[in-house]
């Protein structure tokens, strides 16, 4: 059959109002979470492992019968990392299936949708950010996050080298966007009160090849440790390849998202000793106090990322909050499950996060030192849970 | 040509319209624009304005690339001139909205002269590589005068007001971006019937046979700059309204890429062009996303399973249209309307 251009035509034109035209299907019931999340783009890598995570700790939540009979609902959509296009699955969301939760794939994110959160006041949202902006519950009264803000990981690795090292030299290295930015201004001023000397902070672009230069700065400055913050990956590597080099005796450090297993296994031997601040338990942690962890291994027996412990963490705050609103008779709304988010105390996270949390504002501010062992291929605890307030 | 459509008047050679099934048409489609909030749900909503907002920078971009011939990859940067001016005016001085539309779109014009003068000296890829340049001290800008834009964390700014009406949602942003940028096409079609218009294209044909019929090219060349510009600071305001944060990360280049590729896609050097190719690079990736949700009931989990899918499909159907329709959707359009004129009587 010859395929002339109007076929065509008719034939795109019939799909798109097919596609137009699905039907959405919600419970009168049913508890929502809603999903911005990022499985293609720049920060993919991390996207579908949180969908993973939220998914995995809703089924195990419906598996258990619900709250109070009332099942979990997960709708996402795709947005790329963009803004733009996380606004769109927002709307497109709020219009179609009214969800309760939301998770929102980055600051931009959280920070443009904030008036639309406000105003509709019917959602409780958290995200993969940790932006210490969004840490202030006068301001982003209806957001929270799973874990410190990126001010409070510096807070605990500056308190792990204060421990091991007082006194010690350390410089900063971040990348030249908001995210780099961010814990950089009050990170200084703590590592003073707590007698560290910063000696150099270095801005890059992010995701840079050639650092020779800046990596030249750091050797000048000689720190004892260097922290690196606004990467996924590039150019940690690079920096520490060519420091090495130099015989430069710094030790090297992240924070979250550059401190995944197989992110720090990339490093090659070069990594042996990277460090990093972490608020989750590592997949392979079988300590018994982690009973969550053997479950999740059970349900995926491969390993899964640092990022899908976030997803399953918010999964698990959400459905916490709901829990408390349901079983006290509340409306779920913004305002009451944000309150009843923050009446969590000593809650028991199954041993992801290794101590008892309190969500006391917007963020959950609890962290531990992991070094990296490139022999074992494994991530190392090297420090107790430290509280970054 | 049209049957039936003899032209007996200059006026009637440069109208806008050649008949009045056109005009009738036009009236149709203004008056769908205005029945669609009332039908369409937040969700359209958004997009409809995320769409106007986009058309409105790229005719702006195809005033200087397709009618003027001058490449840029700047129109981003000009759009966050723009923003930053809105939101500066907006949480400072508390401006009309108005007024801070027309003066984001006047700063943004004397950035964008600024920026056009080595357009002089440089063509083609050459000044394409300029307004990069450009686009990145924009950047440095907005990110380091932390005084004025507040460095990396950006301005988050109150709604635009109307008769003490906060327009903060899709609906009521709607009234504002739509009619702002029907305006603004409807100024760009206009400006082709112009001398001004008329320069700019003789340039782009040949710049050196432009001056030899007198066109001094410098000021032509820095006007269509500073008028594309002003086309961009106005959506970059619109943009600012719609989002109301403004941070650095807003206008990447990737954005200036965006709105090339959409008057390229649509069609250049023609008003209908970057209407359509607008609404396609706006539209295309949430349609496939329809689709890959409309295929959910058969395939589990077909968001997470088939989204790198969708893009390579978005990513091929551009290249397809580059191949097959060069002159873009505008072309396809003009076909489907050749079809109509002689229907039923050749099909």
């Amino acid at each position: 059959m010859l395929v002339t251009r109007r076929t065509m035509l008719g034939l795109a034109m019939a799909a798109g109002a097919a596609m137009v035209a699905a039907p959405p299907a919600v419970a009168a019931d049913d508890i929502v979470i809603g999903g911005s999340i990022p499985m293609t783009g720049v920060f993919a890598f991390a996207g579908v492992g949180i969908h993973a995570g939220i998914g995995d700790y809703v089924k195990i939540v419906n598996d258990a019968g619900g709250i109070k009979g009332r099942k979990i609902k997960y709708v996402y959509e795709d947005t790329g990392y963009k803004v733009d296009a996380s606004v769109a699955a927002f709307q497109k969301l709020t219009s179609q299936e009214k969800p309760n939760f939301y998770y929102g794939d980055s600051t931009g994110f959280s920070k443009t949708i904030n008036p639309e959160l406000e105003r509709n006041g019917n959602i409780l949202m958290a995200g993969a950010s940790f932006a210490s902006e969004l840490n202030d519950p006068q301001k982003y009264p209806y957001q929270f996050m799973a874990g410190p803000d990126y001010t409070a990981m510096f807070g605990v690795l500056l308190r792990y080298i204060q421990k091991t090292q007082p006194g010690a030299k350390v410089a900063f290295v971040h990348s030249d966007t908001e995210f780099g930015r961010d814990p950089i201004k009050p990170s200084t001023a703590l590592a003073a009160s707590l007698g560290l000397k910063v000696v150099e902070t270095i801005v890059t672009p992010p995701g840079s090849v050639d650092v020779s230069t800046e990596v030249l700065k750091l050797r000048r400055a000689d720190p004892d440790f260097t922290i690196f913050h606004g990467y996924v990956l590039a150019p940690i590597p690079e920096f520490i390849t060519q420091a090495r080099q130099m015989n430069m005796k710094s030790r090297f450090m992240g924070t979250f998202w550059s401190m995944d297993h197989s992110m720090v296994m990339k490093l090659g031997d070069v990594g042996e000793g990277f460090m990093g601040v972490m608020p989750y338990r590592y997949y392979y942690d079988t300590d018994p106090k982690a009973p969550m962890l053997a479950k999740i291994r059970q349900m995926r027996p491969e390993y899964q990322s640092t990022a899908y412990m976030q997803g399953f963490v918010t999964a698990m705050l959400f459905v916490e909050a709901a829990k408390r609103c349901v079983e006290s008779g509340k409306e779920l709304n913004g305002k009451n499950l944000k309150g009843c988010l923050n009446g969590i105390k000593d809650f028991d996270t199954g041993g992801l996060f290794g101590v008892p949390i309190t969500v006391s504002g917007n963020s959950i501010p609890v962290g531990r030192v992991y070094r990296a062992d490139m022999k074992a291929k494994t991530m190392v605890p090297v420090s107790d849970w430290i509280k970054a307030e | 040509m049209r049957i039936g459509a003899a032209r007996q008047t200059y006026a009637a050679d440069e109208a806008l319209f050649e008949t009045t099934v056109q005009r009738a048409w036009f009236a149709g489609l203004l008056a769908a624009l205005v029945a669609f909030p009332f039908m369409a749900d937040a969700y359209w909503l958004y997009l409809a304005c995320l769409v106007a907002i986009n058309v409105a920078s790229a005719t702006g971009l195809n005033i200087l690339t397709g009618y003027t011939g001058l490449v840029s990859l700047g129109q981003a940067a000009f759009m966050g001139i723009g923003a930053y001016t809105v939101a500066v005016l907006e949480i400072r001085f508390g401006t009309p909205f108005l007024l801070n539309l027309v003066a984001a779109g006047l700063l943004a014009a004397a950035g964008g002269i600024l920026v056009g003068i080595p357009s002089l000296r440089v063509k083609g890829l050459y000044l394409a590589i300029a307004t990069i340049a450009a686009s990145f001290i924009l950047h440095f800008v907005f990110a380091n005068w932390t005084s004025v834009t507040n460095g990396v964390t950006g301005l988050s700014m109150p709604p635009a007001r109307l008769f003490g009406v906060a327009l903060d949602t899709s609906f009521r942003m709607y009234w504002l971006i739509v009619p702002v940028t029907v305006l603004m096409v409807m100024g760009a079609a206009n400006l082709f019937r112009t001398r001004i218009g008329r320069a700019f294209i003789a340039i782009r044909d040949r710049d050196i046979s432009a001056e030899v019929l007198g066109i001094p090219l410098l000021r032509y060349k820095l006007m269509s700059f500073a008028l594309s510009s002003f086309y961009a600071g106005v959506a970059g305001g619109l943009w600012a309204y719609f989002f109301r944060v403004v941070t650095p990360e807003s206008f990447p280049l990737v954005m200036s890429i965006f709105y090339l590729a959409a008057i390229i896609v649509g069609g250049m050097g023609t008003i209908l062009g970057p209407i359509l190719g607008a609404a396609f690079m706006t539209m295309v990736p949430e349609v496939l996303k329809l689709g890959v949700g409309w295929l959910s009931p058969w395939v589990p989990d077909a968001v997470a399973l088939l989204s790198p899918v969708r893009t390579i499909v978005f990513g091929a159907l551009i290249v397809g249209f580059l191949v097959f329709e060069p002159q873009g959707l505008a072309e396809i359009w003009r076909r489907v309307r050749r079809f109509f004129h002689l229907w039923p009587f050749k099909t």
